[in-house]
């Protein structure tokens, strides 16, 4: 029998997870797709208003993207922040523990759960309504008139995906922050096996606390380093934004990798 | 089938639970665990479950290190906490999650337990009653056909009748390759089950021995009065009831709460007797 990993043993334990995790979450899930449709409803153009347009003359939707990544980012961190938040009660972490299943193939699920299905159900819920919301304006155009301010046609309202997906200078600009959504849900993953209890406001809380230190240690050697020297005109060419955006690529996912290898050491050594 | 060497073990460094305590345990019995509250019956049942880790020593269940939590010990091991928790599931739906991980689990033998036990299979598991649930995972844990059986006060919240289920039922899970280790305070729940007592006092084990030793060696009487050879004694409506040296190879039956008593108050009479 192999003791570190086992494909039928994974299978078996993405299911048996399912069980306790996956009600509330379809629950959860349902939750964040009414707060995108009133969002949506909310803001979305109507005849009514009497500011429907932005400044390229457009039907205003943008209001869709800070909601898509605020809310983004609090539904993936409180799902990671509740996965593991089971093994800071006892009944439940001695059953969690004694499961005939591998210290890898816990640590695993919880990363597919949080990392993977979290993020993209989230996106495929948001690309859904997405769409509904976009395809329902294209039929109604007309009540808004026959030009837009900026003279011609009215444009047709375009998805979120295919925004991303059609233009490639966005696509590949957008493709740098790939990590960040893993970065958050391996943090929050963390926080859920550090802490025994309110894991999401003390990880939330340590995040912004190590960010808060961190900024202030940057700022305050920049200054000593820039320290007599006059500052001159510099703006980055091309490849230097590049090479920017790669190193933060570089960064979130080294970082997210070593958050999950200590959730994972934290899940072997967790004790009841 | 159990090896414990040296072990060493605390919640804090200042205040260790077990110091240097060694033991074995084999297959084939079933061993009361006994002590105080706070003598580390909980602790030395979790240690060998793997769910918390010795600061020395070591500890071995099956060849296994239990620290390792691999799955092939694991799905030999059936732990039956003293608190625990089920899901908001109906049995089967339970039974179907988590049967698949043991590949020797007993589905008829299973419904057999739930049937003697008289549990609601079309119930959910979290509108059970506290006895209700505990016989459903005590059930489970038998059916997993596990080689190692550990229990954590487990007659406590059942009703009477079940206490004599549960006895009878544990008597008929005994087989030659199984441990069974039960730890409990309610020892009149254990009459006539267990056969090799161990008590736990002072950061180690006071007494590992059989039921038929302890009664070879030591008789347990109604007294009128007390005298000499009598290690302890308490009294009792029509007299003492009480413990001595059984030199003339009477018969008697184990007291267990008498002896427990006993071993605590006389500790270092009945260490000669017992090696």
């Amino acid at each position: 029998m192999n003791n570190t990993f086992n494909m039928n043993r994974f299978g078996l334990l993405l299911r048996r997870q399912w069980l306790d995790f996956g009600k509330i979450y379809l629950i959860s899930l349902a939750v964040v797709l009414g707060i995108i449709v009133g969002f949506y409803g909310y803001n979305i153009p109507s005849p009514l208003k009497n500011n429907n347009f932005d400044y390229d003359g457009n039907l205003d939707m943008r209001f869709r993207y800070p909601l898509l990544l605020m809310l983004g980012f609090i539904f993936i961190s409180i799902v990671a922040s509740s996965y593991f938040n089971i093994l800071g009660q006892k009944s439940r972490a001695i059953l969690e523990l004694m499961t005939p299943a591998s210290v890898l193939e816990k640590f695993l699920v919880g990363v597919f759960y949080t990392g993977i299905i979290s993020l993209f159900s989230y996106l495929l819920i948001f690309y859904i309504a997405d769409l509904g919301f976009s395809k329902y304006l294209n039929s109604e155009l007309a009540m808004f008139g026959n030009s837009s301010p900026k003279g011609g046609s009215i444009k047709e309202v375009e998805t979120i995906s295919f925004q991303i997906f059609h233009d490639e200078n966005y696509r590949s600009y957008c493709s740098y922050f790939f990590a960040i959504p893993f970065l958050i849900t391996s943090i929050f993953l963390l926080g859920s096996i550090y802490f025994n209890r309110f894991h999401f406001i003390k990880t939330a809380l340590s995040v912004m606390v190590f960010t808060g230190m961190a900024s202030y240690v940057v700022f305050k050697v920049s200054e000593q380093l820039t320290k007599n020297m006059t500052s001159i005109n510099h703006t980055l060419e091309s490849n230097e934004k590049e090479n920017v955006l790669l190193i933060l690529l570089a960064v979130t996912s080294l970082l997210t990798l070593i958050f999950w290898l200590i959730t994972y050491v934290r899940l072997k050594e967790k004790e009841v | 089938m159990i090896k414990i060497n040296n072990l060493n073990f605390g919640y804090s460094k200042h205040k260790p639970l077990f110091k240097n305590m060694s033991m074995q345990l084999s297959n084939g019995h079933i061993y009361g665990l006994l002590g105080k509250n706070g003598a580390g019956k909980s602790s030395l049942l979790k240690n060998l479950a793997g769910l918390v880790y010795a600061q020395s020593g070591t500890l071995e269940v099956m060849g296994f290190n239990p620290a390792k939590r691999q799955p092939a010990l694991l799905e030999q091991i059936c732990f039956i906490p003293e608190e625990f928790y089920l899901p908001s599931v109906k049995i089967d739906a339970y039974v179907r999650a988590n049967a698949p991980f043991y590949k020797n689990f007993d589905h008829q033998y299973f419904g057999n337990l739930l049937k003697e036990f008289d549990i609601p299979v079309s119930q959910k598991l979290i509108n059970m009653s506290y006895g209700q649930k505990k016989k459903v995972i005590i059930a489970f844990g038998l059916a997993t056909q596990a080689k190692l059986i550990i229990m954590d006060e487990p007659t406590n919240g059942l009703d009477i009748p079940s206490k004599a289920q549960f006895r009878k039922i544990m008597a008929s899970a005994m087989t030659e390759d199984r441990c069974i280790i039960i730890s409990t305070h309610q020892v009149r729940d254990l009459d006539n089950l267990i056969d090799t007592v161990i008590m736990l006092d002072e950061n180690d084990v006071a007494l590992k021995a059989s039921v038929q030793e302890i009664t070879e060696k030591l008789t347990f009487k109604k007294v009128k009065e007390i005298d000499d050879s009598i290690i302890y004694a308490e009294p009792s409506l029509s007299g003492y009831n009480a413990v001595m040296p059984n030199y003339h190879h009477e018969e008697s039956k184990l007291d267990m709460e008498l002896l427990f008593n006993a071993i605590l108050a006389e500790k270092v009479k009945f260490k000669p007797l017992f090696n």
